[in-house]
């Protein structure tokens, strides 16, 4: 007696069933085309590094992370299988990224605005001094600072 | 224990004998399809926390370099660019290997996998060994995390001589090599355990393991190492290659 | 996943299928539990070191309730305090609550439900059992070393400064989150791959959705809070200066990196529960879940959610204000799925035919102080209401409104629930009713007088406080008697059936879920056949006299 036989088939239910032979079937690539994905890697590897030799400014990072992620991109969809991978295991991947996205962007949301709202309204908590709220990372001195190694002599986020 | 509802099952009954679990198959599976499918979710679903895992970094050196923009471009000058982009080839060049391997193993080619799982586990070998000159270099010039930075180790590498010269650095250079030494430590920690686990995997497609109808465990394995590149692809330029 | 070749069972005994025979019976010896790969007798082991984890923690807070007892110190000093309620919070939290319901009841139901013969991945299951208990051998050394003093938050820069053992301890929820990590990759592939034919998603338990909403917490938050602790160690050990405003580094920032597993981990801690609760209550009132979709999706929902909302445990710590406003009007949000959970419930039990058993009671009791837990946690979200109530006994009594009222109280029902499914025994219903309405009066008395503690500004984690606050504090530790008293007259009862309790039928709920539909205990591949899904598992109109029948 197990009651299991009650979930009858007879009842009728869509019940899948693969009609496949339940062997394992992946798309194969070509030896060739792996060879020209590292060479693709190879050469944004370079191209990475020439591109840091050259000045320009704040575009600097994001150049550097766009080819870290186009290398990223091919490493992912082609050694990793992610192209022809299931539907699901891509938005795992693209979900984490995303969490990812979240983690980063609320987390610099308040370390890049700290103090913001308090210079925006003229807050003053010194009121002996009248200066503002501090915001973010002040400059500070460590000329008294046991803490910081010997050739740190004077403070500040200058280059010395 | 075979019984009326399952025997039932509209086209398979012909095939339950053919298929009916090869000694690969664990007995919780129907299929070798079913159970292929269900390590690769659950290595993708590793891999994800392996993301996350690495993202706090990502965060926390995000926010000091832009806070300490100057710190960071200085400091990443000390590193040195011809060790940091060997590795980076030599990185790339194990996951092709690595992606040779899986593709050989899906060929059923057992010697051939065998000899790309060897090149790779090769190339991780010369990762750690590259990263370890620099390392030795950092080791010597002081330039080590928190408290210890600007201490001469001098016992571990060799002692620094008297004149050695010590580049002048901005502040917060400590909070850099903290960063980067974090970030470079948590990385070997994963190519470490990567050469364990190819290592694992090379002996069992040795003693014939693994077929054409069965290659999972090598298509894991290098899932994994390829998420070790991924990460370096992203830490050689963050690292090494500000202005 | 054909139903066509599951007929292969690795015992030697199937071909002589004994009625007697169970998971439970079928090998012996101390070995046979240790190394076994049945996913139902290593949640049994996780139960009982989970059991183990809620005693010490459950001591350490009696402890805590009763220093609180008089003003000054009553049994012990304030050193020995601030580690008192540090333990009880560290354990409470990795040690009991996280592994509670997932790992310990869900690892022995889960693939039941499924109609699965175990989880995708067997061994990786046995060995985040190893994992959880290496990590929880750290913590216990890190108690006798000294133990830690930080509160369960580990907050910077006090936890890189303090004397007492923070790195055994932090290394132990380092490992033990790992275990939680690989719990979830386990039952999202199970879910995924191993539903037995005719198990559509649309038919799935709402306790299986509630472990997959888990799941997705465990995976996308818990190794964050791996490398938080990673940094925390570094600083501490090397100084490296990230958490350190000393040496230039932000603690602020460490909140960030802690809240945004430790948030999401409050969601891994009360989904689970809330996943119980339907089992219960569809169960006990002989009907199916209203609006279950609703209900399934609102488990995803506040997964996807609780990673959005961290912020609100920074509102005094300095954060930026747009920061604050974005957190604020996010944790509202919550607000919405928790809701649709409790109309449903509640809707569900409009017109069932209710039967008051005592999981039911602790069902009843969920839904009560979760709702209260919850709608305070409203109250704290206000970004100039928690200026006020931050730190108080306040938010003390919102969380274990949802950690105990909530969660725990799930697990006690769904330990009850399910334990003639373990065991094959019955445990005696009016003592287990007595040990229910011990700890539903005592718990509503211990922390219902805290609200009232921390809107008059009683701020926690201290070791004094003023003389008007004195009477509240007393009420308060009474009240933690009747708690203790209740789970204790619970794990006797429990113990007690386990030896002289009377074998218990099939289906002692006439339920109609699919657990209850294969022999009590289950046999080592759950089904003695492989079951075919034709309706969803709260379909009592479609379910036969036969399945509904105790035997």
């Amino acid at each position: 007696m197990s009651a299991e036989n009650l979930h009858d088939r007879s009842v009728h239910a869509p019940v899948e069933i693969h009609q496949d032979d339940g062997a394992v079937h992946v798309h194969i690539a070509s030896a060739k085309f792996y060879v020209a994905i590292f060479l693709a890697l190879v050469c944004l590897t370079l191209l990475t590094i020439g591109v840091a030799y050259v000045p320009l400014g704040k575009m600097n990072l994001v150049v550097a992370v766009v080819i870290a992620s186009t290398k990223a991109a091919l490493v992912a969809t082609f050694f990793m299988h992610l192209r022809h991978e299931a539907k699901f295991n891509v938005l795992m991947f693209i979900g984490a990224l995303l969490f990812i996205g979240v983690f980063f962007a609320y987390t610099m949301n308040d370390t890049e605005r700290r103090g913001e709202l308090d210079d925006a309204q003229g807050v003053e908590v010194f009121s002996e001094t009248g200066k503002a709220a501090p915001g973010g990372q002040p400059v500070m001195s460590h000329e008294d600072d046991e803490h910081m190694p010997r050739h740190l002599a004077t403070g500040g986020s200058e280059v010395k | 224990m075979s019984d009326a509802i399952t025997s039932e099952a509209p086209g398979s009954d012909h095939e339950e004998h053919e298929h009916a679990h090869p000694k690969f198959l664990a007995h919780h599976f129907d299929t070798p399809a079913q159970q292929f499918d269900t390590a690769k979710l659950g290595m993708w679903a590793f891999l994800a926390q392996e993301l996350l895992f690495f993202s706090g970094l990502f965060v926390a050196y995000g926010i000091y370099r832009s806070w300490y923009p100057e710190t960071f471009a200085v400091c990443s000058h000390l590193l040195s660019r011809p060790m940091g982009g060997a590795n980076t080839i030599v990185l790339l060049f194990s996951s092709w290997t690595a992606a040779m391997a899986v593709r050989c193993a899906q060929l059923g080619q057992q010697k051939n996998t065998s000899r790309f799982l060897i090149v790779t586990i090769i190339c991780a070998f010369m990762f750690l060994f590259i990263k370890y000159l620099e390392y030795g270099h950092k080791f010597h010039e002081g330039l080590l995390p928190g408290n210890y930075f600007g201490h001469q180790y001098g016992g571990i590498f060799g002692s620094i001589p008297a004149d050695a010269e010590v580049p002048d650095l901005p502040a917060k250079a400590h909070i850099y090599f903290g960063i980067y030494f974090i970030m470079t430590g948590v990385h070997a920690l994963h190519v470490m355990v990567g050469i364990g686990v190819l290592i694992w995997i090379w002996r069992r497609n040795e003693r014939g393991e693994f077929s054409k109808e069965y290659f999972t465990p090598v298509d894991i394995a290098a899932l994994y190492w390829h998420l070790v590149d991924l990460i370096w692809i992203y830490l050689f330029p963050l690292l090494y290659l500000i202005d | 996943m054909g139903a066509a070749t599951t007929t292969h069972v690795p015992t030697a005994s199937h071909d002589t299928p004994d009625p007697n025979e169970n998971y439970l019976t079928v090998t012996k010896g101390v070995w046979s539990w240790l190394a076994t790969l049945d996913h139902k007798r290593i949640g049994v082991m996780y139960l009982v070191l989970v059991t183990a984890a809620f005693l010490l923690g459950g001591i350490f807070a009696l402890l805590v309730r009763l220093e609180l007892f008089t003003r000054g110190e009553t049994i012990m000093g304030a050193e020995t305090y601030n580690r008192m309620f540090t333990l009880h919070g560290v354990v409470m939290v990795f040690l009991f609550i996280i592994p509670s319901i997932p790992a310990a009841l869900g690892n022995i139901i889960l693939p039941i439900q499924l109609g699965a013969k175990d989880v995708a991945f067997p061994r990786l299951n046995l060995m985040s059992l190893y994992i959880y208990a290496f990590g929880a051998c750290f913590a216990v050394y890190s108690m006798l070393t000294g133990a830690v003093d930080t509160g369960w938050t580990f907050y910077t820069p006090y936890s890189t400064t303090t004397h007492s053992a923070v790195i055994p301890m932090i290394m132990g929820a380092f490992i033990m989150g790992f275990s939680s990590i690989l719990t979830g990759v386990n039952f999202l592939a199970t879910v995924h791959k191993m539903r037995a034919p005719g198990l559509t998603w649309t038919r799935l338990p709402l306790f299986i959705w509630g472990l997959y909403a888990t799941s997705i917490i465990q995976i996308l938050a818990t190794p964050v809070l791996a490398i938080t602790l990673l940094l925390l160690t570094c600083e501490r050990a090397f100084g490296i200066g990230i958490f350190d405003p000393k040496l230039g580094g932000d603690p602020v920032l460490f909140q960030h990196f802690f809240w945004f597993y430790s948030h999401p981990a409050v969601y891994i801690m009360i989904v689970p529960g809330m996943a119980v609760i339907n089992e219960i209550l569809s169960t006990f009132s002989h009907r199916a879940i209203y609006g279950y979709m609703f209900v399934a999706m609102s488990s995803i929902a506040l997964a996807v959610l609780g990673f959005l909302v961290w912020g609100h445990h920074l509102f005094v710590s300095g954060m930026s204000e747009y920061a604050m406003m974005v957190f604020s009007a996010l944790t509202f949000l919550v607000a919405i799925p928790s809701g649709v959970k409790v109309f449903s419930w509640v809707a569900t039990l409009y017109k069932g035919s209710i039967r008051l058993a005592s999981p039911m009671l602790y069902a009843l009791a969920f839904i009560f102080q979760f709702t209260i837990g919850g709608l305070t946690g409203v109250f704290l979200g206000m970004l100039a209401i928690d200026v006020h109530l931050h730190d108080t006994y306040f938010v003390v009594a919102h969380f274990h409104y949802v950690m105990v009222g909530g969660t725990v109280f799930a697990f006690v029902g769904g330990l009850q629930y399910w334990w003639p499914k373990f065991t094959g025994k019955l445990y005696n219903e009016l003592v287990a009713k007595i040990g229910f309405w011990f700890a539903f009066v005592g718990f509503n008395v211990t922390f219902g007088i805290q609200f009232v503690l921390g809107s008059r500004g009683m701020p926690r984690r201290y070791y004094d406080y003023l003389p008007q606050f004195e009477k509240f504090h007393q009420i308060s530790t009474v009240g933690s008697w009747f708690i203790g008293t209740g789970f204790l007259i619970v794990g006797i009862n429990l113990m007690y059936s386990l030896f002289k309790g009377k074998k218990s039928p099939r289906n002692p709920w006439n339920s109609a879920a699919l657990e209850w539909q294969t022999p009590t205990p289950p046999p080592l591949a759950n089904f003695t056949k492989v079951p075919v899904i034709t309706r969803g598992p709260y379909d009592y109109h479609l379910a036969t006299e036969a399945e509904l029948a105790e035997d």
